[in-house]
């Protein structure tokens, strides 16, 4: 049984759609990692899971049952979820123990049971220490861990997490990223992610839906969705691929005045379509394409620039002492992937 | 039901008695026929506009040196200079009195008797100017703040010394706020009425404004309360048409600032200028703030008003002796507590409900806007003639309630609420739209229903504003006067009233002891809370 099922979700606000006929199934235990560009509609489908929104149509279930369908809404304070915060949203007026004791108050549970289990939450994201603490002598990462454990101690149905990570610096975000990784093998807690950072979906999701304009273009494992995108949005968004419209006889494409010809064995679709190909899926040698614009050393290997028409290309091959900035280069496909129109 | 629940008491002390006025005042236009009327109309146009011109010409300046430039203490000047508006403003008439009465004024024993007369006209516009100075100068501020000081620097590098460039740049930036903090201060002159009873009805010839008339024709008992409900209407449609001309007039006026982010405010370098514009800033702050209050101090120490010598206590030692001034004591505190929660209270549910209820909660905080925005003598003439018969409400041909208010300290409460109820709402409102609501949304997650949310995790973040709003109108209250003079019940004296009637008719040095207690007690509930505010930053 799916821990939560979204079938044909809407909202919009005012006349705007925000979120368009989306379905989703999430299975019991599992990590879905909602990915997407600023707007998209990751929060809105966040909040309508938790309660806090009303969608204008479709149904939501957790756990088999229904929370939300045409003439029912339940609230969010009966639906037993945990939810993080990008904000904290930690109460200044508590001490750190007190956040955590919060959901189990309002369970009504003794208080012996009550100091048991802020003691075991604590511990899971490793603050004992400052229990007594009040929020404000806490840390950015120290304030996102008070609002993990206050959102697990009550032993949620699911535990939804939006951008928890995108307020802490990069370091306490790789550190937290490995806790909340950590926390999820332990604890076995069905979560739903959202974040519009890549990386982050990717390593931590089992699967990762991508959405765009209200839409899910995408739901698959990373893997999956890195070796195979299905659309060229989603090639673009999360390999940060080259996404070109052209013409294509079979070996070679015509993107404005310039040829990409491709290398043995790799064949495409003839016809009009969307060129989609990875930076470091081109090769680049001195020749008679396009020019290069711009030449980023990054290490490993270097990030070309081309100037295609309106389109700009971009390359990653290793460093070149012979092309020259302003010079042509033969520009060869290696692997790509082709959408007709 | 909530609607109506909010909506009630609005309706029936604050929309009702606004319709009781105008129509009791339309039926009886024979009273602002009268000599008397045309007097006091004329009393009031003269001391408001004086008033406020005082204001407007002192503030302006004023309010460009402590912006703009590095004036020597600007912060202690800024705060003693906004200090009047914590005060009643008829403490610092009290203190003018002490100073500058023709006979035994202060001023007067140091420069010859009768060189300064602070009774009439010219007298009170100079107190009420003095009290309402803040408002020009808060109102300017706040609109100096926020010009782009690189309007000043291109004066500057264009050859303007700093003078020229303040009065050339700075000063007509100020302009339109500072015309609109004069327009407050003319309606705070015309709605006055201890500074213009204290300084007007004793004066050779008497003095009278719109408010001590309404007082006079009231006290002529129920004869005269039709034609003081006509008078109050008057000072009614003064005060909307000032203030309707104000806003139309900002409105047309606005001038473009910088949008309010990034703006770097460099002071202004006075140069060969700032000693002696420092020194000149000093002194108007000593002679408008620190000298009357200072009087008031003396004046309780002395053994009779104007003698110097042999200062004592012995007039605090009597007055904390006093039964009567002990019981009106109590009697303010008591009243001045309840309106304060009432006021935080309603305010909460008013503000709480614009958010929830659309139009309705819209109209609702209008509503509970207009009895702060009017002169309070039109407020308590309208309690007054609503609720000067009782009211009783038969349901299905039985008596079922009586509302018997009149001369009763209710009808007190209730108009020090009303008055105030605008405190409550927009400093809830402004909490409100401060508060972060993912605190709340996280309460209802973890399980908490609505209420539960909305006590464990609003409310708490509104601590602030809501102890904003109950000091505020517990300070006012404590000694309000123009309410409190109309509408106490015969024997049952507030703080106010027994000020008011010591220092008019009898005992001068005990209303300056009654004052300089409420000083005393107003500063340390200031420092106080700066010190409070200051601590966590
Ligand atoms: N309460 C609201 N009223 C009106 N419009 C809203 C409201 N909340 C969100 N929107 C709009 O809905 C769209 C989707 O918002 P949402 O917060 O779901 O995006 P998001 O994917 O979470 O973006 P981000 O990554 O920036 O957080 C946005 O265009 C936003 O402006
Ligand atoms: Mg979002």
């Amino acid at each position: 049984m799916a821990a939560v099922e979204l079938t044909s979700l809407r909202k919009s606000y005012g006349t705007t759609p925000v979120v368009k006929d989306l379905s989703l199934s999430i299975g019991s235990g599992e990590m879905v990692a909602l990915l997407g560009p600023s707007g998209c509609g990751k929060t809105t489908t966040l909040r309508m899971i938790a309660g806090l929104e009303v969608p204008d149509a479709g149904k939501i279930s957790i756990d088999g049952r229904e929370v939300d369908a045409p003439g029912l809404h339940l609230p969010p304070e009966a639906r037993r979820l945990g939810m993080v915060f990008q904000s904290y949203a930690v109460w200044p007026h508590r001490t750190v123990a007190e956040n955590v004791e919060y959901p189990l108050r309002l369970k009504g549970l003794g208080r012996a049971e009550r100091e048991a289990k802020v003691k075991q939450a604590l511990g899971w994201v490793r603050l004992e220490a400052l229990a007594g603490r009040r929020p404000d002598a806490l840390s950015g990462g120290q304030l996102q861990r008070v609002a993990l454990a206050r959102a697990l101690v009550g032993d949620p149905r699911v535990l939804l997490l939006d951008e928890p990570l995108s307020n802490l610096d990069v370091q306490l975000r790789e550190e937290l990223r490995a806790e909340i990784a950590s926390l999820r093998s332990r604890l076995g807690t069905t979560m739903v992610y959202v974040t519009h950072d890549q990386a982050e979906a990717l390593g931590l999701a089992d699967r990762v839906a991508v959405m765009n304009k209200g839409v899910l273009e995408q739901v698959a494992a990373p893997q999956v969705l890195y070796g195979e995108p299905a659309t060229a949005f989603v090639a673009r968004f999360v390999g940060g691929a080259n996404v070109l419209e052209g013409v294509s006889d079979g070996t070679s494409v015509r993107i404005g005045a310039t040829v990409l010809t491709c290398e043995a064995p790799l064949t495409l679709p003839t016809g009009r379509g969307q060129l989609v190909v990875r930076p470091e899926d081109l090769s680049v040698t001195p020749g008679d394409g396009p020019l290069l614009t711009a030449r980023l050393f990054l290490g490993g290997a270097t990030e070309y620039h081309f100037n295609l028409g309106e389109h700009a290309l971009k390359a990653l091959a290793p460093a070149s002492a012979e092309l020259q900035m302003g010079s042509p280069a033969r520009v060869t496909l290696r692997r790509a992937r082709w959408f007709p129109l | 039901m909530r609607r109506l629940a909010l909506a009630a008491p609005l309706l029936l002390f604050a929309l009702l008695p606004l319709g009781r006025l105008v129509a009791e005042g339309l039926g009886h236009l024979d009273a602002i026929a009268t000599a008397e009327a045309r007097r006091a109309l004329s009393g009031t146009l003269l001391t408001s506009s004086g008033a406020a011109l005082f204001a407007f010409l002192l503030g302006l300046p004023l309010a460009v040196l402590l912006v703009r430039t590095d004036l020597p203490a600007r912060r202690a000047l800024r705060a003693i200079f906004t200090l009047p508006t914590a005060l009643p403003p008829f403490i610092f008439g009290m203190g003018w009195v002490a100073l500058a009465n023709p006979k035994a004024g202060l001023l007067n024993l140091a420069l010859g008797e009768g060189t300064l007369d602070i009774y009439g006209s010219a007298g009170i516009a100079f107190v009420l100017g003095g009290c309402g100075l803040p408002l020009v100068v808060l109102a300017a501020s706040a609109s100096l703040e926020r010009v782009d000081a690189s309007l000043e620097e291109a004066a500057r590098l264009c050859g303007a010394g700093p003078l020229r460039t303040l009065a050339h740049v700075s000063l007509p930036l100020a302009l339109p706020a500072a015309l609109s903090g004069a327009a407050l201060v003319f309606l705070f002159s015309a709605s006055a009425f201890g500074v213009p009873y204290l300084l007007g009805v004793t004066a050779s010839p008497p003095t009278t404004t719109l408010t001590t008339h309404v007082y006079g024709l009231v006290l002529m008992g129920h004869g005269g309360l039709a034609s003081a409900g006509a008078i109050a209407l008057v000072l009614l449609t003064l005060a909307s048409a000032v203030l309707l001309a104000s806003r139309l007039a900002s409105r047309a006026g606005r001038v473009r600032l910088s949008s309010g982010k990034g703006i770097k405010l460099r002071p202004l370098a006075l140069g060969p200028w700032r000693a002696p514009l420092g020194v000149a800033a000093i002194a108007i702050a000593g002679v408008l703030v620190a000298l009357p209050l200072g009087a008031v101090f003396l004046t309780s120490l002395e053994p009779s008003f104007g003698r110097l010598e042999n200062l004592s206590l012995q007039h605090w030692d009597r007055l904390l002796h006093t039964p009567r001034v002990a019981e009106a004591a109590l009697r303010s505190v008591g009243l001045s507590l309840a309106a304060a929660a009432l006021v935080t209270l309603l305010g909460l549910a008013y503000a709480v409900g614009r958010t929830r209820l659309g139009n309705v909660g819209r109209a609702l905080e209008l509503a509970a806007a207009w009895p702060y925005a009017v002169p309070g003598t039109v407020l308590g003439m309208g309690l007054l003639l609503t609720f000067s018969m009782d009211w009783r409400v038969v349901i299905g041909g039985k008596l079922t309630f009586v509302l018997a208010l009149a001369n009763t300290l209710w009808l007190v409460l209730i108009a020090y609420t009303a008055r105030h109820l605008a405190f409550g709402v927009r400093h809830a409102s402004d909490g409100l739209s401060q508060a972060d609501p993912s605190l709340t949304e996280a309460a209802r997650v973890c399980g908490a229903p609505p209420l539960r949310a909305f006590l464990d995790a609003t409310l708490p973040q509104l601590k602030a504003p809501l102890a904003a709003a109950f000091t505020l109108t517990f300070l006012t209250c404590a000694t309000e006067l123009t309410l409190s003079v109309l509408l106490v019940p015969t024997g049952q004296d507030l703080l106010g009233t027994v000020l008011f009637e010591l220092m008019s008719y009898a005992d001068p040095a005990a209303a300056s002891v009654l004052a300089g207690g409420f000083v005393l007690i107003v500063l340390t509930v200031l420092a106080g809370r700066t010190l409070l505010v200051r601590r966590p930053a």
